[in-house]
């Protein structure tokens, strides 16, 4: 099951392939009968670099089951993860730790990502503490940098996380994933929990700084809409398995699934006769 | 804002009364060993005013007393002369702090003394006893919830990170530690070390012992907060960055649990210090005739000193303030958590 994304050539070395990804959760009762929850049933996709791969689905589908899988949060029951030819599932814990700073997890909530009782700078130049990238002068530079580089004052440097307004933490959050030049961003559901407005602000943030720095994204959401926006493919999940997948034009005129029937019938549409008559 | 002032209300008050204890040298008048062999029970010291002609007195004074004829317990004032009471005068001497050589006493009077709680079986002064008992035994719960919050930290920072059979393992023990009845555990573990030990060895011997007891309940609320604190986004993004499971411990996930150690804090330091009690009162504690609080009380055992001497009383009344003091804390802790609780989810719903 693979497919090329448009636009890259057929003899591109693919940044990240996943192969029949199966993860189980047990859940043990007391009556000793257990349950089994299968999150994700046979997931399979290649991501190309520069390019972006939209994971639509409902939720309970295993999306974020597989957003964690893929930054070796946590490990598939089976299946494999190439990450640039080398398979991230079968490492050791220590191994883990030297790739996971290069796929970065941005989080639906940037109230919860952010610490609560650190500082902008804190938050910040965490990563680079923890990676030893830069001498202790050069990050608080480093630090003004990359707000800047996602449209935040350096001012703020001495703020909570608490002051910040949702669209401020998100693009704070972002700037701590770059901070450490990470070759795949995950956003999971990055978007759903901001303002409309703030929404479009940060999917052309994203844009900017894929066509900028090269970024690859997967793009994990339930809003076919976005999904469509900034991505170049869309895979479509239900129950753990991905029912279709194709470029992003193509899934949106011709959906062959019932589920991304009913995730294209979810998006809000506004007609004109709906709009107020000043407006026109 | 008034969650804060009450907190900050109560820790002054605390903090008034154990500055009063450690300067119990300064302010007690008397050694709290000296015995004064011809004074036995003796009540109160009454402060006058008016003298027995009718005079007013500026300053307050005391009589000297002596036994009254054909009694053996009953005294009367004599009340040919009376003693001014002094404020800064120097007396016994002792050490401030515990390393300051000092003579001078906060009050007294010369040619007789002055007995602001009376005194017991040997005449010796029990508001001084009180004092110096406060310092065995606030310290004592002071150093033994300090044990105790240590090895629930550990215990329960290792059973909510890493889980699995480290959790089971130590959380059945804890269950185990929590079902036993705490004072037979402490008389149990008592009756096993040796009984006549010296009073520095007794002291540490209780702290270890009480400290030792009261781990499973911190243990288990830790294990509860890291529990989910691990689980948090941002614990979760650290370790995204490479961050190790020492590193997330450390800078995430035991701040967490801050609060709910303060809080503990407050609740088994009053609990630990009524634990050193029990131990003195049943003579289990610190030995005579270093002062305890345990053992100002423990000579209400006998019935003749229930009824007979009233002001034995008062050593055990004085000592609800400083339970009150921490019980205050405790509760003002808890409502700040509370609001700290409802002011970061709000905060965060708004987004």
């Amino acid at each position: 099951m693979k497919i090329e994304a448009s636009g890259s050539g057929q003899n591109m070395q693919p940044l990240l392939k996943v192969e029949n990804l199966l993860k189980r959760y047990a859940k043990g009762s007391l009556t000793g009968a257990r349950e089994e929850l299968l999150a994700l049933d046979g997931v399979s996709f290649t991501i190309f670099p520069g390019t972006t791969l939209a994971v639509v689905g409902e939720s309970g589908s295993g999306k974020s089951t597989l957003a964690s899988c893929l930054a070796c949060l946590e490990s598939p029951t089976t299946g494999n993860i190439w990450f640039e030819g080398k398979d991230i599932v079968k490492l050791g814990e220590r191994a883990r730790r030297q790739v996971r700073p290069q796929i970065q997890l941005i989080f639906q909530d940037p109230a919860s990502s952010l610490n609560p009782r650190w500082s902008v700078l804190e938050i910040l130049v965490e990563p680079l503490i923890l990676q030893r990238k830069f001498k202790h002068e050069e990050m608080k530079q480093r630090a003004n940098f990359l707000l800047v580089r996602v449209g935040l004052s350096p001012d703020i440097v001495e703020q909570l996380p608490t002051e910040l307004s949702g669209g401020q933490r998100q693009r704070l959050a972002i700037a701590r994933a770059l901070s450490l030049e990470p070759k795949l961003l995950i956003l999971d559901e990055a978007l759903s929990a901001l303002d409309c407005s703030v929404q479009a602000q940060i999917a052309n943030l994203l844009m900017e700084l894929q066509s900028s720095l090269g970024m690859t994204y997967l793009f994990i959401t339930h809003d076919l809409a976005m999904a469509a926006y900034l991505a170049d493919e869309i895979a479509v999940m239900n129950r753990g398995r991905i029912v279709e997948q194709g470029p992003a034009e193509k899934i949106l005129k011709q959906p062959q699934h019932e589920t991304t029937l009913r995730l294209l019938a979810a998006v809000p549409r506004i007609t004109r006769a709906a709009l107020p008559a000043v407006e026109q | 804002m008034s969650t804060r002032r009450t907190f900050v209300k109560w820790l002054v008050a605390l903090g008034v009364l154990h500055g009063m204890v450690v300067c119990a040298g300064f302010l007690a008048p008397y050694n709290p060993v000296e015995q004064d062999r011809k004074s036995p029970y003796l009540p109160p010291t009454r402060l006058h005013l008016a003298d027995a002609n009718g005079h007013i007195h500026v300053r307050p004074f005391a009589y000297s007393v002596r036994l009254r004829v054909r009694s053996f317990d009953q005294y009367e004032e004599d009340t040919t002369e009376p003693h001014p009471v002094k404020f800064f005068l120097n007396g016994a001497r002792y050490r401030l702090l515990g390393f300051l050589p000092c003579r001078m006493h906060f009050f007294g009077a010369e040619g007789t003394r002055i007995y602001l709680l009376g005194t017991d079986a040997y005449g010796r002064d029990q508001f001084s006893r009180f004092l110096f008992g406060g310092q065995v035994s606030l310290l004592a719960g002071l150093l033994g919830a300090g044990l105790t919050l240590l090895l629930g930290l550990c215990v329960g920072a290792v059973a909510g990170y890493y889980g699995g059979w480290r959790d089971s393992v130590l959380m059945r023990f804890a269950e185990l530690f929590l079902a036993l009845p705490w004072l037979y555990l402490l008389l149990a573990l008592r009756a096993f070390l040796p009984l006549a030990v010296g009073p520095l060895e007794a002291f540490f011997l209780i702290i270890a012992v009480i400290g030792g007891v009261g781990w499973a309940r911190p243990a288990r609320l830790v294990r509860g907060v890291v529990l989910s604190a691990r689980e948090r986004d941002f614990v979760r993004a650290a370790r995204g960055f490479g961050a190790s499971n020492g590193y997330l411990l450390r800078r995430h996930i035991l701040p967490e649990t801050s609060s709910v150690l303060l809080t503990q804090a407050a609740i088994l330091i009053p609990q630990y210090v009524l634990a050193e009690m029990t131990l003195s009162f049943l003579g289990l504690g610190v030995p005579e005739p270093a002062p305890s609080w345990g053992n100002l009380l423990s000579s209400l055992q006998q019935y003749s000193v229930l009824v007979s001497y009233w002001w034995m009383y008062l050593p055990a009344l004085i000592m609800v303030p400083f339970f009150l003091g921490y019980l205050g804390l405790a509760s003002s802790l808890q409502e700040r958590a509370e609001a700290y609780k409802i002011e970061t989810s709000s905060l965060g719903s708004l987004t």
